[in-house]
């Protein structure tokens, strides 16, 4: 039997597909991008390299720190959004026996569905002609707000609208999680709880919390690589616009790459893009940890 | 969490001094619904409408004309016709596109089971040193955005003939599909008991039987998760598609969708109802195994 | 000891894979940056065809079989005729994208070495990028055979194809960017059609006390706010080339000018003008939501095409306080690693000649560069008026994102004229950001 499971050649027949398959899309690719960032490559012409001048210029590039500035934002506003309202849907579903499984469904349906699709939905939802703005004249608003098209403020109103639809878009996945993480904990904790006096807000607080802070964590993680990552619902809701404002990290990534065609400068966003999910990662695995030794 | 009877009762008699105006009507016999449980409904069929409602608005003006759509916004289509939808069929080409996103997604399904469970039962089972340092290898992936390995990829793939193919495509949703099922699928090899193996070799099966006709049907829970998991993200997947693919009959659903309603266009009702195509058999294969999905898709997530 | 080995044989085996691969991808890559590979030529992916038949690919940006668009059709007409006449001989294959995707894919061609034989390219940066590697072929001995460069209406169309003194595209069409107003709502406010800057601002006085939006425009599709601008900066006398060679500031007041005359003039546009894209901003016009469009006169074909009652009611004037125009062409360009130069020249002959031109004018409704007399009744309306401005301007320019050094200065341009008509620039703060920009990216 021993000899059975340390056959080499087994071995090797089932870990080389994915090793060769693994190293040549993935890994090597990464090397190349990096390689690529220190270099002045217009996709016509050979690589040539340059340095760091590409990171110099991403400095000075106003696009790119209006990108860092959405994608931070995002990154925040979907951690903490997730957070809060995927606990309070959870919550409020564990507290129900009657259509449980149905509200739950409806409220996951969105995050099965394509998001460039929802992207194209909701950009017609709030365009100036259609849906709600029409719903608002129906109301007799007058002069309602552009939705996608306004450019006042720091954050600006297009991107609200954005991390809205992205929160009703994703929070079921949250709120799955959070439920499943519930019911995984021990009903005589409750019952105890209910004995001690403790009413449903206390017990939430006190009991179902610290439980589920480990599902906080990975919860959240999915959150913040997934909104590191956001592209599609921009690329069809705002393309970036009005003039670049709602661009982040991986819209303009595309816009450098395969509009201007910089592979040097795009492969840079790249791997800002990299360091940023690494970092947001080990940072939350850290959480992760410390979480469960306080357990 | 469910509350029992008893144990709900103490709560909720504390916050229903405030709220009893409720109480009349509804009378379940079984469980009378407490006031906060009323209310708890009443904001779900809120929440659920906000979730239905836009899907629901874009069906309806799906079937209207262009006129209809600024005229009367929100009635019920004058006349049914499904003009929109052929053209946006045909011209959208979101026929082929469906077809193209069908084949790629389980083209990509089939290889990322084999070879990813394959590396998963090599990982768990096979006894090699290396085994720790590949899992560690293969999880790294994960933490990769695919937007980082575009451009490399890209002009490879373009010196190499790949690009402009469905096999171009497939490659990286199948590398990128990898270490979530290899990951999952060890889980589920190394928790199956020694024992079935050891018997399995007594009866003078060898390895590749082993894997094939024990652990891979006893890890069918596992595979379906990961597979669950692999089919939607490729379905839905936009960036990699829309880069890779040019060629207008090769494209899948979400690059053709996109092209096809882009920002560009003034057709509202055939732009409705190309999103209409496009989302309408998830929604049904969704609701047909809606549970099986939600539970498969988060197990699939909390391991993750 | 052995499970190590094993780890390493591996290891080395996926290593000397990846490295067979990688090396193809860096001498692949350096190849492209000197000539591309000769040997994986354009023509030898189709060349299979037996019999002498030589394949020419042709790379444009529609796909001909699904589009409405008036002058991808007359392509496609050109092309069959082509086929057919050259049967036996020559075969043209068209190899399509849509616009948004055809430099990128051109790109990913020319970098494999399998530039298209002959390609379409607009005029500007973007045809430099192909001709300064040495992509693009020089066409003057084919134009100079023949008589061929006589049918044009005069030298003057190959300017912006002209680099070194050899021309290395040629120009199919030439289309103007005009204003077209709505003759309707013009007579119901009582505004003339103006001739000068305060005219302008006076008609649309006029517009808007009258109810009506007077001007639509969109500044989400950056280049058609940024067309006005031009226009703008053309009327403050604004220098390229000066500004190009550093003999010339952008900090000389023109340009802040300009933008002041923009953001006057934005008080007239529609609400939605910040997000509008180009088509909801035509749609706008042929509506009767505005009563003029700013647009480049292809918009003829989209307008008559979506609303053919609209024909009548549509007028062209003019940007007003200007002496030139700005024109567009398309230009078809020979790779210079072409199998087949004879039958591509050939090829390319076949758009200008007379067929061709007279449709160009009768049904797209853009100015043929050659001189074929056509049926200017059969024409829509519009083009007689646009003819009329085209040939009374003193001469042409090209779109500034078109005309400025690199194809990334015009879109710098194009964003920092949305910047300001945003407001979130000043006129003086755009004026030192575009000489910022020059003095980095574009002078040396």
């Amino acid at each position: 039997m021993d000899k059975l499971l340390r056959n080499k050649k087994a071995i090797a027949f089932f870990m080389l597909p994915a090793f060769i398959l693994f190293t040549l899309v993935l890994f090597i690719p990464i090397v190349q991008s990096v390689y690529y960032s220190f270099c002045d490559y217009k996709g016509i012409t050979a690589p040539v390299f340059i340095g760091l001048d590409n990171y110099k210029n991403l400095l000075s590039d106003k696009t790119f720190g209006i990108a860092l500035k959405n994608s931070f934002f995002f990154l925040i506003f979907s951690c903490v959004s997730q957070l809060i309202i995927g606990l309070f849907y959870a919550a409020l579903l564990t507290n129900i026996q009657k259509g449980r499984n149905a509200f739950k469904n409806i409220i996951y349906l969105p995050c099965v569905l394509s998001s460039a699709a929802l992207g194209l939905l909701w950009m017609f939802i709030f365009s100036p002609k259609l849906g709600i703005s029409q719903l608002l004249e129906k109301w007799g608003v007058e002069n309602p707000p552009l939705w996608l098209m306004d450019t006042k403020g720091t954050i600006i109103l297009p991107m609200w609208v954005i991390a809205f639809v992205s929160l009703w878009q994703y929070v079921g996945q949250s709120m799955m999680l959070y439920m499943a993480q519930i019911s995984g904990i021990s009903k005589s904790l409750f019952e105890a709880s209910y004995i001690d006096g403790c009413t449903k807000a206390m017990t939430f607080r006190h009991i179902t919390l610290p439980l589920i802070r480990p599902m906080v964590a990975t919860a959240m993680s999915l959150n913040a690589i997934g909104s590191l990552k956001f592209f599609d619902l921009i690329f069809n809701m705002t393309e970036g616009g009005p003039n670049h404002k709602t661009e982040v990290l991986a819209t303009h990534l595309y816009q450098q790459g395969f509009k201007y065609f910089k592979y040097g400068y795009a492969s840079a966003i790249g791997v800002v893009l990299l360091i940023l999910c690494l970092l947001v990662t080990l940072f939350i695995n850290k959480l992760v940890k410390t979480e469960q030794y306080e357990m | 969490m469910t509350t029992s009877q008893t144990s709900a009762a103490e709560p909720i008699t504390a916050s229903s001094k405030k709220k009893k105006k409720t109480e009349s009507f509804e009378a379940v016999p079984k469980k009378p619904l407490t006031p906060i449980q009323k209310l708890i409904y009443a904001f779900l069929v809120v929440i659920s409408v906000t979730y239905i409602a836009p899907l629901l608005w874009v069906f309806n003006v799906s079937f209207k004309t262009n006129k209809e759509i600024f005229t009367s916004p929100f009635a019920l289509p004058e006349n049914i016709t499904f003009e929109n939808y052929s053209f946006a069929w045909t011209a959208g080409r979101l026929g082929i596109a469906t077809l193209n996103s069908f084949l790629v997604c389980v083209i990509t399904l089939i290889l990322s089971m084999v070879i990813g469970s394959m590396a998963a039962f090599g990982i768990a089972r096979m006894r090699w040193k290396g085994a720790k340092l590949a899992l560690t290898y293969f999880l790294t992936g994960m933490m990769i955005p695919v937007h980082c390995v575009l451009i490399p990829l890209f002009t490879r793939f373009a010196k190499i003939g790949l690009s402009n193919s469905i096999a171009g495509l497939i490659l990286p949703y199948l590398t990128f599909a990898l270490p979530i099922t290899i990951f999952i699928m060890t889980g589920f090899f190394e928790s199956m008991p020694n024992e079935l193996i050891e018997c399995a070799c007594m009866e003078g099966a060898n390895i590749f039987q082993i894997f094939y006709i024990i652990c891979l049907p006893l890890g069918r829970t596992g595979l379906f998760v990961t597979g669950l998991m692999t089919f939607i993200g490729n379905w839905n997947e936009l960036l990699l598609a829309m880069v890779f693919i040019s060629d207008d009959a090769k494209k899948t659903l979400p690059v053709s969708l996109s092209k096809f309603v882009g920002p560009y266009n003034t057709n509202y009702s055939q732009m409705f109802a190309a999103i209409i195509i496009a989302i309408i058999p998830t929604i049904i294969v969704y609701c047909a195994f809606s549970n099986q999905i939600v539970d498969g898709l988060t197990s699939g997530a909390v391991k993750g | 000891m052995k499970k190590r080995r094993l780890l390493a044989t591996i290891l080395s085996a996926a290593m000397l894979a990846t490295s067979l691969v990688g090396c193809g991808g860096t001498s692949g890559g350096e190849s492209g940056g000197g000539s591309t590979g000769g040997s994986s030529g354009g023509s030898e992916a189709s060349g299979g065809g037996s019999e002498g038949v030589q394949e020419i690919s042709w790379m444009f940006w529609d796909d001909l079989n699904a589009t409405e668009d008036l002058i991808s059709l007359g392509y496609k007409d050109t092309i069959e005729r082509f086929n057919k006449d050259y049967e036996g001989k020559y075969h043209v294959t068209p190899i399509t994208t849509n616009l948004e995707e055809y430099y990128n894919k051109l790109n990913a061609l020319v970098a494999a070495g399998e530039t298209p034989d002959v390609f379409i390219v607009s005029p500007g940066p973007q045809l430099t990028d192909y001709v300064a590697p040495g992509y693009a072929a020089p066409l003057d001995e084919y134009l100079n055979k023949d008589g061929w460069k006589d049918t044009f209406t005069s030298d003057a169309v190959f300017t912006q194809q002209t680099y070194d003194g050899k021309i290395y595209a040629v120009p199919l069409n030439t289309a103007a960017a005009c204003c077209f107003y709505n003759k309707e709502m013009f007579e119901a406010a009582g505004a003339s059609v103006p001739t000068n800057w305060d005219e302008m601002i006076a008609a649309c006085d006029k517009l808007q006390a009258a109810g009506y939006t007077p001007v639509t425009i969109s500044a989400g599709t950056a280049w058609c706010l940024s067309m006005v601008a031009g226009y703008l900066c053309e009327a403050e006398g604004v220098d390229l080339a000066k500004l190009a060679d550093g003999s010339a500031s952008w900090e000389d007041g023109k340009l802040e000018s300009a933008c002041n005359k923009l953001l006057k003039f934005s008080e007239y546009f529609q609400r939605t003008a910040a997000g509008d894209t180009n088509d909801v901003a035509t749609a706008n016009f042929y509506n009767g939501e505005a009563a003029m469009l700013i647009q480049g006169s292809w918009a003829i074909g989209q307008i008559n095409g979506q609303s053919p009652d609209f024909e009548e009611k549509c007028g062209v004037f003019q940007f007003p306080g200007v002496d030139r125009i700005i024109a567009k062409s398309d230009s078809l360009c020979m790779s210079s690693t072409t199998k087949c130069p004879e039958g591509s020249a050939a090829f390319i002959k076949y758009f200008t000649d007379d067929t061709a031109q007279k449709y160009t004018a009768e049904k797209g409704g853009k100015i043929p560069v050659t001189k074929v007399q056509y049926d200017a009744s059969a024409a829509p309306k519009q083009l007689g008026d646009v003819m009329n401005i085209f040939s009374n301007a003193k001469g042409t320019f090209g779109f500034y994102n078109e005309s400025l050094p690199t194809t990334e200065a015009g879109a710098h341009f194009d964003d920092t004229m949305v910047a300001v008509f945003l407001k979130d620039m000043t006129p003086a703060d755009a004026a030192k950001d575009m000489e910022e920009y020059y003095k980095a990216n574009c002078r040396k």
